[in-house]
């Protein structure tokens, strides 16, 4: 199942899709939603995944009409014990995504929003609540500020207070663990690129391991962090090794620690949360509404939005607006980046309230990479790119399409012109 | 050649014209109701994800606060903790460094 | 032989098209059972898959061009698979005779037939029905897999192989009656004639019915 997997670091999960031989009618169905053509198997004979080429999103298991791709890492029994044990304080770290989709496992219409219901199911089952919005907004306020940084040294010469180096343009949303491993794995050159903001899932692990323990009144490590996501690749992303900067915190400020812990100790996908609910005897669509419970569950429409394709740029665009021209954009709806369409790019022409000259940035938003992101990375290589700051997700639509969400049966991922794909090889 | 050897064949009006008609047009549906299905099916299959995004800029419409710096519990991190954004805490827990893996493959 | 009076019981198109059946759907039974099991080779099943997928088309391309070219027949030929009485509960009763025919050499009184006997008229009803599916879900397969919804995908995958196993099995029915009835297979495959007198036998409704000498020129 695991073989000898060659870019992965010591720790990381490797190969968190694989596919049963069993099951696999050799359609070809998967390699067209694969971006990286990771999926090996002539047409007809029953395909596997190359894992050194895989980046874990999850297309082909929600797309493949047989179910035939898995995850190969289930942690349910793991949370679930968490929970009932005693001494732990287990936190649902809640992607946006997940409270537009998880309805759908117990019967409710696709993209019902049931964000209380979902509160009130995870605190049923003893979880403390962490919603990842807030960590959103807390992205924009990070990345937001860096691609300013990025920005106001390209266009005015501003350096660094420090005299650390700054990045170059056009800046990369960093938030897609698969994006990431794209880029890792085969276009390293442009890692200076990606934002340094880590996404807002392992945002979460070290604010709750840090911060969080205030907000709890627990030590660290009895804090169990899990990701609640929509994402398989979340799973890989939380078990890169340097993510455990709560731990090299705790460790430095003297805090005893005896064993080392990730920032994010487990991820669970959306589809599991709902297999945790039903193993627990929890039926969301019944729950009655409740609040989040503290300032970690408080987020803002922008943060929301982050699970759609555009929507991490559009709270972008909120909060840089606001900060670069000291007013708030009106209307707050910033419509050219929404929408289905493969890339959508805006221009936005502001007055750069400290140096009082007028800027036009150049905005892109790119989804369904498998389709769109070559044309944009090879502009970039040749030095052509009009673009600024581009937004990067994997999922034809964006999160709320990732592959760790509920299987929708009467749908597919596939956003392009509806004609024949003839299969041969 | 082939008229010599057979001396009898089908009375081609053995079908009436009303018969043919009905039969002929039962057939037709017959063969276009499941393409107009498998049509109709195919071009509804991004339905769910166009509801899942309704949902999330329906969530946002809600909101009393809808930018991300006026969010209070986020000031109120920076405050408490956090610093400031890109600040030395900031760079310690909330950035980080990606790796290279096309080198690991040599 | 010469002297024998002979019925055209399948023209040439129909042979053509029958011809075209029998080189398409032998090869696509044998893959499809291979495609089901996957026992061999990962290069050894992407052969039987062109091959699969090739016999697929011409039988596609075979279909439609009869359908558009011989539209009549087909009409003809659904109206007579179509028609039922009570005749045919009663022929599959003692199973037209043939079980005691072959196994115990013996001839027993059966109900009067048309063209088509019952157990011909429901191979052909399957053959209507299923291969228009096989057809159909074949397609989606192949083609559409990846944008088509993925229940629906599954649900043609599950008629694809449903119908495909009745076909497969009913076709070894068909092979062996259709050469066990040497007259009917000579017609069929060779020259399209009957003897007069064997079609009086076995098809007495039809002569009765539906035949009528050739006018002379």
């Amino acid at each position: 199942m695991n073989e000898a997997a060659k870019t992965y670091q010591k720790g990381e999960i490797p190969g968190v899709i694989a596919i049963k031989a069993s099951v696999c009618k050799g359609c070809d169905a998967c390699k067209r939603h694969c971006p990286t053509g990771a999926i090996t198997g002539m047409f007809g004979s029953t395909h596997s995944i190359d894992v050194d080429v895989c980046l874990s999103c999850g297309q082909c298991l929600i797309n493949c009409p047989f179910g035939a791709p898995y995850e190969t890492s289930d942690t349910v029994d793991e949370v679930i014990a968490k929970l009932k044990g005693s001494n732990v304080t287990v936190v649902g770290i809640i992607a946006p995504a997940v409270r537009v989709a998880i309805g759908e496992d117990f019967g409710l219409p696709a993209g019902s929003l049931v964000t209380g219901k979902l509160y009130g199911s995870m605190k049923k089952a003893g979880f403390e609540i962490f919603d990842n919005n807030f960590t959103a907004d807390l992205t924009i306020m990070e990345e937001g500020t860096e691609f300013i940084t990025r920005a106001r040294h390209a266009v005015f010469g501003e350096k660094d207070a420090l005299g650390a180096e700054i990045g170059p343009l056009p800046q990369f949303t960093s938030c897609c663990p698969a994006w990431v491993r794209y880029v890792e794995t085969k276009y390293p050159a442009l890692i200076p690129n990606l934002s340094s903001a880590k996404s807002p899932q392992q945002m979460a692990g070290a604010v709750a391991k840090t911060y969080g323990t205030k907000v709890w009144g627990k030590p660290a490590e009895n804090i169990y962090t899990v990701g609640i996501m929509p994402c398989t690749a979340k799973k890989l992303e939380a078990s890169r090794p340097e993510f455990k900067s709560a731990y090299e915190y705790n460790k430095k400020n003297n805090r005893a620690e005896a064993i080392q812990y990730p920032d994010v100790d487990t991820v669970l996908t959306t589809r599991d949360l709902s297999r945790l609910f039903k193993k627990l005897k929890i039926n969301l669509a019944n729950e009655k509404e409740t609040d989040g419970g503290t300032l970690l569950a408080d987020y803002t429409g922008a943060g929301t939005i982050f699970g759609n394709t555009g929507g991490v740029m559009e709270a972008a665009v909120r909060t840089a607006y606001a900060v670069i021209t000291g007013q708030e954009l009106k209307p707050l709806e910033f419509k050219p980046v929404r929408g289905l369409k493969g890339v959508k790019s805006a221009s936005v022409t502001i007055k750069d309230a400290k140096y009082n000259k007028d800027v036009t940035i150049n905005l892109a938003v790119v989804h369904n990479i498998s389709e769109n992101i070559k044309p944009v990375i090879d502009e970039i290589l040749a030095g052509r790119s009009p673009y600024h700051f581009i937004e990067v997700m994997n999922c034809p639509g964006g999160c709320i399409n990732g592959g760790g969400q509920p299987i929708n049966k009467s749908g597919s991922s596939w956003l392009g012109a509806i004609k024949p794909w003839f299969a041969w090889t | 050649m082939e008229k010599q050897s057979y001396q009898y064949t089908e009375n081609p009006l053995h079908v009436t014209r009303r018969e043919f008609i009905t039969i002929g047009g039962i057939i037709v549906a017959f063969l276009a109701l499941p393409a107009v299905w498998m049509y109709s099916l195919t071009s509804s299959n991004n339905n769910y994800i166009k509801a899942r995004t309704k949902g999330l800029y329906l969530d946002d419409e809600k909101s009393a606060i809808r930018v991300s710096h006026a969010n209070k519990s986020v000031a109120r991190y920076y405050k408490e903790f956090g610093g400031a954004p890109l600040g030395h805490l900031s760079e310690e827990l909330l950035h980080t460094k990606y790796i290279n893996r096309t080198k690991m493959l040599s | 032989m010469h002297t024998e009076k002979m019925i055209l019981k399948h023209p040439l198109s129909v042979r053509i098209f029958h011809y075209l059946l029998i080189l398409s759907f032998l090869p696509l039974a044998a893959t499809g059972v291979i495609l089901y099991f996957k026992p061999l080779s990962e290069s050894a099943m992407n052969l039987t898959m062109h091959i699969h997928v090739v016999a697929g088309v011409v039988l596609t391309l075979n279909a439609v061009a009869f359908f558009l070219m011989a539209f009549d027949r087909v009409v003809l030929f659904t109206k007579r698979t179509f028609s039922i009485s009570t005749n045919d509960i009663k022929w599959f009763m003692v199973l037209g005779g043939y079980p005691q025919k072959i196994l115990l050499g013996k001839k027993i009184p059966v109900p009067p037939m048309g063209k088509y006997n019952s157990g011909q008229k429901l191979f052909g009803v399957c053959v209507l029905i299923g291969g228009t599916v096989l057809i159909l879900s074949g397609l989606a397969l192949w083609a559409f897999p990846h944008l088509m919804p993925r229940g629906s995908v599954a649900f043609l995958g599950s008629l694809h192989t449903f119908f495909a196993l009745i076909l497969t099995l009913f076709l070894f029915v068909h092979l062996f009656l259709g050469i066990y009835m040497f007259d009917d297979f000579k017609s069929m495959i060779i020259h399209g004639k009957i003897p007069y007198d064997e079609a009086k036998e076995m098809s007495p409704l039809w002569v009765e019915k539906e035949i009528i000498p050739l006018s002379n020129k």
